[in-house]
Parts: C-alpha cells; structure tokens; sequence
C-alpha cells in the first residue's frame, strides 16, 4: 500500500477550491486502489487549515509551518516539498495548477527525481504509472500521456474534478521545517496590485469576462454592475489587458488563468482560440457579442448578438428583477 | 553580460491540424518560433542593446530546425547552437533540460532565457527543470525584465498579484509573451543570419524519457447553444430566464 500526497495551496489565507478539487479526486483513486490519502499545506500557521482539509477525507495531514510561506517564493516551497515528499515516499503527487505550482513543479520533478504531468484535465493510475490527458496545441487537442516511475507528479486544471466533502478523522503532523534564508538567493521585494478581498478568479463560481467590446470607463462600469449584482469575479481577454483597462491578474486564456465557473459571462469578447481555452470548461456560458460570426457563439450555451452597451443595461435590470423576486 | 536564450521550433497552432489514428496530422512546414521563446529572444535583445552584451540561442531539434536558429539570428542574436536529435527522437522535458543543463555546464551564460512554456505542449517545466539541474535561482512567468547592475529584476505574473523579483546572475528567467512584442526581423537582419555561425552538435545519447505521449485526442464538444432571438430588453429577459430555470446556475 503506498500513499497518494495532495497538495493544499493557500491563496489569500484560505485552501483554494482546485486544490480540494484535487484532494477530492485524490481521494477517490486512494479508495478505488486500495492507498492511503495524505494532504500536505505550507504555510505561517498550517495548523489553521487542517479542520477544513480533514472535511475532505485526508487521513494524515502534514504540516509545514514557517513564516517564509506568507508570499510566494520558489525555493522554499521546493525544499519544504522535497523534505515532505522523502518523508512520506508517496506513490503520486497532486496539485492544483496555479501559478505558484507552475513556478516549483518542474525543480521539484528534479530534486525527487519525479516523472511529471503538467496541467491534466484528467488523470489516472493504470498498470504501475500514470496516465492523464492534458490540452495541447493551444488546446485544440486532448494528448493522452502516460507517467512511469514513482512518485509521479500531476497539476490538475480547476475545474477538471468536484470538490466533495468527505469527513475523516485526520492524523496531523506538523513536519519540522528550517529554511537557511542565508542560502536564498533571490530577494522578493514587493508584490504589486494584489487583489484585496476581491473574488479569485480560479475560484469564483460566476465570471464576468470582458473583451474588445468594452471600450470605456462606462463600459468598465457596465462590467463592474454585473459582477456586482451576480456576485461575481472578473476577467478579461489579453486584449483589454494589454490596453492597461484590466489587471494582468485578470487574463482568462492560454497564458493567463483557466476559470471554470458555474456561469461564464462573456462580454464583448471575440472568443480567440487562446482566451477560450480559459474557459471551455465552464458550466453554462453566455456569450454578448455585436459580430454574429465571433467564434464565441461556438461554445457558448447561450448568445446574445447584440451591443453590450444597449444589453449590459437591460441584463443588470433583469438580474436585479430576478433578485428582488428570489428574496 | 552574455545572454543564452534556450529556444524551440513548434508547429504553427493557427494552421489547420487533424488527428489521424491517434496521431496529428499538419503540415510539416507550417513550423515557428515557439511565440513564447520569441518573446525571450526580444527581452534579451532589448536589454543588451540598453547595457551591452551578447545574445546567443540554443534548440534542440531536428535538422530543419536550423531556419528557426536563423530566425531568432535575423532578429539580432550573434550566435546558434543547434543540438541536432532526429525528427521522431522521444524527448520529454526532463530529457530537454539534462541536455540544455549539459550544454550550459560548459557554454555558461550570466542569463539564461527561455520561453515559459512552448506553443505546442503547454508543459512550461523545461525552464524550471534547467534552473534546478544547474543550482540557479529562477524565476517564471516573467512579464517585466530589468537589468540593475550585475542583478536582474524580474516581474513575475504570480497568482494573486505581480511579483518584483531580484535575481542575482547568472540566474534563469522563464518569459510570457506578455512581456513584449518581439520585433520583425529587417531585410538587412534576415541577410545577416545567413552569415552569422550556428554551431550544430548532433546528439549521440538521448537521456530516457519517463513521459510520453500515447495519442492525441478531440475534445469533448459543447453542445451547440442557441443565440436568442428578439429586440435586446426581450433577449436580456429571456436569458435571465433561461439562467433561472433550464440553466438552474443563479
């Protein structure tokens, strides 16, 4: 019997949704195997997160507690991992694919000696290794791949699985963790226009994602009214990033984000091949586009062919209407 | 300081593509430079036009990769080195990066540039995987690059926020393309490639690779939706109502 390992990644001081997205799945191929389930977090106080994390079904949970872990930095990330990792000689290795996972994962694969899948949609134990399929080619195409060796790493896209809860009385051990800050080369000297309080975008179950089409501060506003009245996050296409109306943290697409909310707004986007696949895999998605050719309508549950700046107006009514009635 | 740019021909994705048995089906000579590496190579040139210095390249790569070295040399690059593997050689990223690491135990770089992931894979683990294999720190996903002094400080596209990171060289930094926009290559640049040296090493021992790839897939496709008819205040009512109902998402 040997052990499948999750990976918890704490965002803005809470576990994040894909990560029990893959500690759910995790659980599932531990049962169907006949493994045992471990959770590992890094953090300040790890400690804090492991009633949350036992709901999911880990039966240990290990802890690595060290203030280095308050932001984002590659190299003790990767040493905590590297020690968790020869403690506990897991068979598998999940993570969420965030961008904190990207930036470790392939040292990590190196430092224990790990074969690695990067980015899965799905995955699976099958005759000894690991076999998942991950979107390629701009995610035109699923390649199915196959891992040998053990441990295998796998990063999960959101949304792949369910998070599920499953409660079980969890064994916690907090794993000794000294980090020489004399040996970290790189200084992390600030990080700038993190979100506060906002929703994550990863996270968020509605996503109102703005494109092209939103031209000006009021069509900004428009964007802002909708999110507020579904309680919504926002995204955007590279497009309205590079033009500096929305945060880099924002982008949807092949090099930003993948969001797979329950509802997908998109709003005056075009649907380029790379924002869609950002966000292919949401629930229902609502396309509002003046060009009734835009490749958009192609994935989209439902489309509007029309100007979202006559639209939005009507929509937020609507939604509002709709709101008062529920209430 | 010396700038050593890792690069990789890739099919061009905006070309027509067709699975046929489980294996993709293109045209051959619809190749690029991987968009990302692109963006590397410019940040590279940018910064030594500012500070001084020198760009080099490296692929790894079939023989007719060459044009994808003589690509990144028209843009502005002095030098290529081309690890020549055969066209159905089965690398992965480990065995990329082992041979990238033992290039670079010899060649060295004070930076070390590569693209954050490659147009066709999507893995983005080559860069990390160099990094650790020669002890350097690194950084990924980097949107921003400066040099102050023998430090470079990168802005690194994290998860909740933009990270301002100083690297000591030599160092690794792995680009997004929304760094910049890499420059045309000029008439004059593209000639001058022609005479500029790339060094071709063919590759005698390929290092296991632990990953494969056993066939390509379609996608799950989406239902086809239906766009709503009407004048807008009717469309806004009825998707409101479509939500509600056959949607069940508010």
């Amino acid at each position: 019997m040997s052990t499948i390992l999750s990976f918890i990644a704490i965002q803005n001081g809470k576990p994040t949704r894909s990560s029990f997205e893959g500690l759910s799945r995790a659980r599932h191929l531990a049962a169907q195997h006949g493994h045992t389930l471990a959770a590992v977090v890094l953090a300040p106080d790890a400690s804090a997160f492991t009633d949350e994390i036992a709901r999911y079904g880990a039966q240990t949970i290990y802890t690595v507690s060290d203030p280095i872990f308050a932001q984002h930095m590659n190299a003790p990330v990767v040493r905590a991992l590297e020690a968790v990792i020869a403690q506990v000689q897991p068979a598998l290795v999940v993570f969420p694919s965030s961008e904190g996972v990207k930036d470790v994962l392939g040292a990590l694969a190196v430092r224990t000696h790990a074969a690695v899948l990067p980015d899965v949609a799905s995955f699976d134990l099958a005759d000894g290794g690991v076999e998942a399929t991950r979107p390629v080619m701009a995610s035109k195409f699923y390649a199915r791949v196959r891992a040998e060796g053990e441990p295998v790493l796998v990063s999960v896209r959101s949304g792949s699985y369910e998070a599920t809860e499953s409660p079980a009385d969890a064994t916690v051990e907090a794993l000794p963790f000294s980090f020489d800050e004399s040996s970290l080369k790189q200084t992390l000297r600030e990080v700038v226009g993190a979100a506060t309080g906002g929703i994550d975008l990863a996270d968020a179950r509605v996503v109102i994602s703005a494109g092209r089409g939103v031209k000006d501060e009021a069509g900004q506003h428009l964007v802002q009214e909708l999110a507020d009245v579904l309680g919504a996050a926002i995204g955007a296409s590279r497009a309205v990033v590079e033009n500096g109306m929305f945060p880099a943290t924002a982008q949807i697409g092949q090099t930003g984000k993948v969001v797979s909310p329950d509802l997908y707004i998109g709003v005056g986007i075009s649907g380029a091949i790379q924002h869609v696949a950002g966000m292919v895999n949401s629930r229902v998605i609502v396309a509002i586009n003046t060009n009734p050719d835009a490749p958009i309508f192609e994935v989209a549950t439902y489309g509007i062919v029309g100007d979202l700046y006559t639209v939005l107006p009507l929509l937020i009514e609507e939604l509002k209407k709709a709101k008062a009635v529920a209430a | 300081m010396k700038f050593c740019v890792c690069i990789k021909q890739v099919p061009d994705v905006t070309a027509p593509i067709q699975i046929r048995d489980g294996e993709l089906a293109m045209d051959a000579g619809r190749v690029v430079l991987n968009a990302y590496d692109a963006s590397a190579v410019e940040e590279a040139l940018v910064l030594t036009e500012q500070h001084g210095g020198e760009v080099e390249v490296i692929l790894i790569g079939p023989d007719r990769a060459t044009e994808t070295i003589r690509k990144a040399l028209a843009m502005g690059a002095a030098k290529g080195t081309h690890l020549v593997v055969a066209e159905d050689a089965e690398l992965d990223s480990a065995s990329v990066s082992k041979l990238l690491a033992d290039f670079f135990q010899d060649a060295g770089a004070d930076v070390i540039l590569t693209g954050k992931q490659a147009q066709d894979t999507d893995a983005g683990l080559g860069g990390a995987m160099l990094a650790e294999r020669l002890g350097l720190p690194y950084a990924t996903n980097a949107v921003g690059l400066a040099q102050e002094g023998e430090t470079l400080v990168v802005t690194r596209q994290g998860d909740t926020g933009q990270e301002i990171i100083a690297l000591p060289t030599p160092c690794l930094v792995t680009c997004s393309n929304d760094m910049n926009d890499p420059r045309i290559p000029s008439l004059k640049g593209v000639m001058g490639a022609k005479r500029k040296p790339i060094d071709s090493r063919p590759v005698v021992d390929i290092p296991a690779a632990r990953v494969r790839t056993l066939r390509y897939e379609p996608l799950p496709t989406r239902e086809p939706g239906r766009v709503l008819e009407g004048e807008p205040h009717e469309q806004a009512a009825e998707v409101v109502h479509l939500l509600e109902t056959e949607a069940s998402v508010l």
